[in-house]
């Protein structure tokens, strides 16, 4: 089984390291663009003047451009989607590749049980997927550091990268349960790819209308909110049980439905 | 050059493909048009409280570029969130193209028919041509319908919104070509949904910051930056963008044409 998690994890890498060079084209343009904003005195200036709960309505502080938290508060919703799309294409990909490369029938007369099998592949995207977080985490601290930051941005990042962990998790599980459940493998990944789209689409319907509050209910994305975290300084408890409530049901399908699965052949 | 029985297997299996597409932007006009007008209210009383700050200060938000208390304002709020869908389809249309029958298995039928390699990507190429402007007719209508609908007696420039709509096509363009080129480039395409998302979502995270000010030169990469939707509704199209974007068009199919032309068909293991 060992092995097997390290055949994945090597099948992985390539997609990986995409994931990052993507993610530091990322880093490089905002900060490239932080650099006209950061301690701008006019701006500061502005800010100052102004009502702190002006401020606050408007999210304003939370995000404010014209410092290293407020900068990265703005990547937060990039890192997370980035995050979630990664960790869910890993984990539908682990399955249902076997099935759509056809290599399904080799893999599966292997003397091991398909739980094992099951746990080995999903562990691995699991893995990858932490690895991705990480790296997004080191990149962002090599990127501030030009910048002097002090703690109030390492514990602000880690409270970020603790959210885009969190979303992560979540994805993954949604991708491993919808290739263990769906019919088509080669879908599986597209599927779980248009949830976590439609979950943005509706984080940023939510802000439109104060009638469409109760959509965050539904939208991980704003679980982790990142001007919350700046505000409250913690994760709220009761989304981190949501999620990680959520994720262990999805988990729970895919152990139930892939001991029975009809593999396509 | 041209097999009109190839294009029309093609043009069937794109179309069922291009309805789901074209639904996903029917379903964002839906999710956003009906918050229209409160969310335009909202916006003029925050605006009229902005307005004594410095143009800056409010870029450096992302605001007051174009006021979101109107149409079109908020247009290019939707037209985002529907670029994406464009660029993740056509994306996938492109690396899809011929490399499917290769991950399908079905290139070695294919090829030992009595039709050049030419034709086969002549016809495929204008099936999945024909698909993304059907895509984009559904967008034409869903948007000038759903305004029709729900614009709330809000004046706005026909004309300004057609244009913003027309993007849509170089934009696709862009995505279709490169997908192509990208799928020759690599041995084998297994799976071409990784590489469409990679690409459309790649383009959009390099142009996420490109709304606040200051011009970095990666941006020049990425076609969200090209067909910017806030500087089409103010400015028209900006010609060097427009430009870079049909060359990069250009290279990226002779490239495909060259590779696909030459190409030593892999087998799938």
């Amino acid at each position: 089984m060992a092995r097997m998690v390290w055949y994945e994890l090597r099948s992985n890498l390539k997609s990986l390291l995409i994931w990052t060079a993507i993610l530091i084209l990322l880093v490089v343009i905002a900060l490239a663009k932080y650099e006209g904003y950061r301690n701008n005195p006019e701006m500061i200036q502005i800010l100052e003047s102004m009502p702190k709960g002006f401020l606050d309505a408007f999210g304003v502080r939370a995000l404010n451009l014209t410092t290293l938290e407020g900068f990265f508060g703005v990547m937060a919703m990039y890192y997370y989607l980035m995050g979630a799309m990664a960790a869910a294409i890993w984990g539908a990909n682990a399955i249902a590749k076997e099935e759509y490369n056809r290599t399904a029938d080799f893999t599966l007369v292997l003397p091991l049980p398909r739980t094992r099998i099951l746990t080995a592949k999903a562990l691995a995207a699991l893995l990858t997927s932490a690895a991705f977080v990480l790296l997004t985490w080191a990149i962002s601290l090599i990127g501030a550091q030009r910048y002097d930051p002090g703690p109030d941005f390492y514990a602000f990042l880690r409270l970020e990268m603790a959210g885009m962990a969190f979303i992560a998790l979540l994805s993954w599980a949604l991708g491993v349960a919808l290739a263990c459940l769906g019919k088509r493998p080669r879908r599986a990944a597209s599927a779980a790819v248009i949830v976590v789209l439609v979950a943005y689409v509706l984080s940023t319907v939510q802000a439109l209308d104060e009638r469409l509050d109760f959509l965050k209910w539904f939208t991980p994305f704003k679980y982790f909110d990142a001007g919350d975290l700046y505000r409250n300084g913690a994760l709220d408890g009761g989304y981190v049980a949501i999620t990680l409530a959520a994720t262990l049901a999805l988990v729970a399908a895919s152990y139930a439905a892939y001991a029975r699965r009809d593999i396509a052949l | 050059m041209f097999r009109a029985n190839i294009f029309r297997f093609e043009l069937r299996r794109h179309l069922r493909s291009a309805l789901w597409w074209s639904l996903g932007v029917v379903a964002i006009h839906l999710v956003y048009l009906p918050f229209f007008k409160t969310f335009a209210e909202n916006a003029a009383v925050l605006e009229e409280s902005l307005k004594r700050f410095p143009k800056a200060f409010l870029e450096a938000f992302g605001m007051g570029r174009i006021s979101m208390a109107t149409v079109l304002g908020f247009c290019t709020l939707i037209f985002l969130l529907v670029q994406i869908v464009l660029a993740i389809q056509a994306a996938r249309y492109g690396v899809a193209l011929v490399s499917r029958e290769e991950s399908e298995r079905t290139a070695d039928f294919l090829m030992t028919k009595p039709v050049s390699r030419r034709a086969i990507i002549n016809s495929k190429l204008a099936a999945a041509l024909v698909a993304l402007l059907a895509t984009q007719a559904v967008l034409w209508v869903s948007t000038f319908a759903g305004w029709a609908a729900f614009s709330a007696g809000y004046e706005y420039d026909k004309g300004r919104l057609a244009l913003l709509l027309s993007s849509a096509l170089p934009f696709q363009l862009f995505f279709l070509a490169v997908g192509l080129a990208v799928s020759q480039a690599v041995r084998l395409v297994r799976n071409a949904t990784p590489y469409a998302l990679g690409l459309g979502l790649g383009a959009y995270a390099l142009g996420a910051f490109s709304d606040i000010g200051g011009e970095v030169k990666l941006e020049w990469l990425t076609p969200f930056k090209y067909f910017d939707a806030a500087s089409l509704v103010l400015n028209g199209y900006e010609m060097r963008y427009l430009v870079l974007d049909l060359v990069i068009v250009a290279v990226a199919l002779v490239f495909g044409y060259w590779r696909y032309l030459r190409r030593d068909i892999p087998t799938v293991t």
